[in-house]
């Protein structure tokens, strides 16, 4: 579809409105990605619509929500014990509903069998300040690689590492590795990683100290987290 | 400095102390703002637990993603808010059955929660937006306000106002690029 001005300016209403669903609204996400011009567009209506929840009164939340934003964010080990597994993984529950929606799209075409091509995932790393997106994202199917090329994004601090990680639709991060900045990382990615990748489709990435998290998991503050599309 | 500006000064200093990971901010920005977003995520969702949810959701993500914030965005407060109303929209629709003409729906559609607009809602809504709405058709402006205040899909609204699917499009299309243009002027 073309990206005439007019057809930018209707679909980012109709996107900010939410009546822009379904594949229309994954195609719109995606020109968001990789436009600023549209992403302004966005911005113009959630500014303006936004002005309509003045005439909404207030409701006070009971303080139930509060105490689980807090258990949510800074799992106290005490209450950890109690918790399903992607408590662990605190503040992305968010995206694994999203993800879970597009794999409930996909259900409902027969299940593709080992011989069917498969899809190909692209996206794209973005931060609203930048014009350029930081990082381009697409994967080789059939040899089950990664690449990201890097773009706008700047070195990491001295002395830290970005690290890429599969974000599972539950449970934990697992680690793709430790990209270099201004070139392309490729990541062959295991059985494990492509399958969790193709269910949840989320990747993010954090900083870590030089040569990657210790532990396993990520330690330093992520700093982005983007889904891809079917190309 | 109106007071609305005064605020909005106050959000925006917690919300750059937010993104420099200062949990006190955070706590302050929360009683400052949830009631307002609870009250639009509560009306959107028509259900407290899943306003609840999303208004949870909204803050995780507040605090993940402040450093993103910036001008552009609009008021500090908007941009929560938008925040808080994409998370309701989308654990309502994936709750909902994909097949979005089922009978739920439709009786959902009978009980009146997606009946006429409140007027109340009506004038306030025209209020915010500086007359604007009043110059669009009486069509056009309730199947905005449906949308941004129930959250109904182009399907749902087809119900709820018995119309053809294209026509309630049309609608819609046409009713917000009239309001871009007297915005604009």
């Amino acid at each position: 579809m073309k990206r005439t001005p007019e057809r930018i300016e209707s679909l980012a209403a109709e996107y900010v409105l939410g009546s822009l669903k379904g594949r229309a609204r994954q195609r719109f996400e995606r020109w968001m990605m990789q436009s600023v011009r549209v992403r302004q567009e966005v911005w113009f209506w959630e500014e303006r619509l936004g002005q309509l929840v003045q005439a909404v009164p207030s409701v006070t939340p009971d303080p139930s929500v509060w105490i689980e934003i807090e258990q949510c964010l800074w799992p106290s080990p005490k209450a950890k014990a109690h918790q399903k597994v992607s408590w662990l993984w605190p503040g992305w529950s968010f995206l694994a509903t999203a993800a879970a929606l597009v794999l409930a799209v996909i259900l409902i075409f027969p299940a593709l069998d080992d011989e069917a091509p498969r899809t190909q995932l692209t996206g794209a790393v973005v931060q609203s300040d930048v014009a350029d997106p930081l990082w381009l994202v697409s994967e080789a199917a059939e040899r089950n690689q990664l690449r990201l090329r890097s773009v706008a994004v700047v070195e990491a601090e001295r002395g830290k590492d970005y690290e890429l990680w599969v974000v599972p639709v539950e449970g934990n991060p697992l680690s793709l590795g430790v990209m270099a900045v201004g070139d392309v990382y490729e990541v062959t990615l295991s059985e494990e990683a492509r399958r969790l990748l193709s269910s949840s489709r989320t990747l993010a990435i954090s900083l870590e100290p030089r040569g990657g998290s210790s532990t396993g998991a990520p330690t330093g503050p992520i700093l982005h987290v983007t889904r891809l599309y079917e190309m | 400095m109106t007071a609305d500006e005064t605020e909005q000064k106050q959000l925006l200093d917690l919300l750059l102390a937010v993104a420099q990971r200062d949990r006190e901010a955070f706590r302050q920005l929360y009683q400052r703002v949830s009631a307002r977003m609870f009250g639009l995520c509560y009306k959107l969702a028509g259900q407290k637990e899943l306003a609840e949810e999303a208004l949870q959701d909204a803050f995780v993500q507040i605090w993940h993603n402040a450093g993103e914030y910036h001008e552009d965005r609009g008021a500090p407060l908007g941009w929560m808010i938008t925040i808080a109303r994409y998370r309701t929209l989308d654990l309502i629709r994936s709750r909902r059955p994909l097949k979005s003409a089922g009978d739920d729906m439709l009786n959902q559609v009978a009980d009146g929660r997606w009946g006429p607009l409140e007027a109340r809602l009506q004038q306030a809504g025209a209020t915010a937006l500086t007359g604007c709405l009043e110059q669009l058709s009486d069509t056009q402006r309730d199947t905005i306000l449906l949308s941004y205040y129930r959250g109904l899909t182009h399907d749902e609204l087809a119900h709820a106002l018995n119309s053809p699917i294209g026509t309630v499009k049309s609608w819609i299309r046409r009713g917000l690029m009239a309001l871009k243009r007297c915005l604009e002027r």
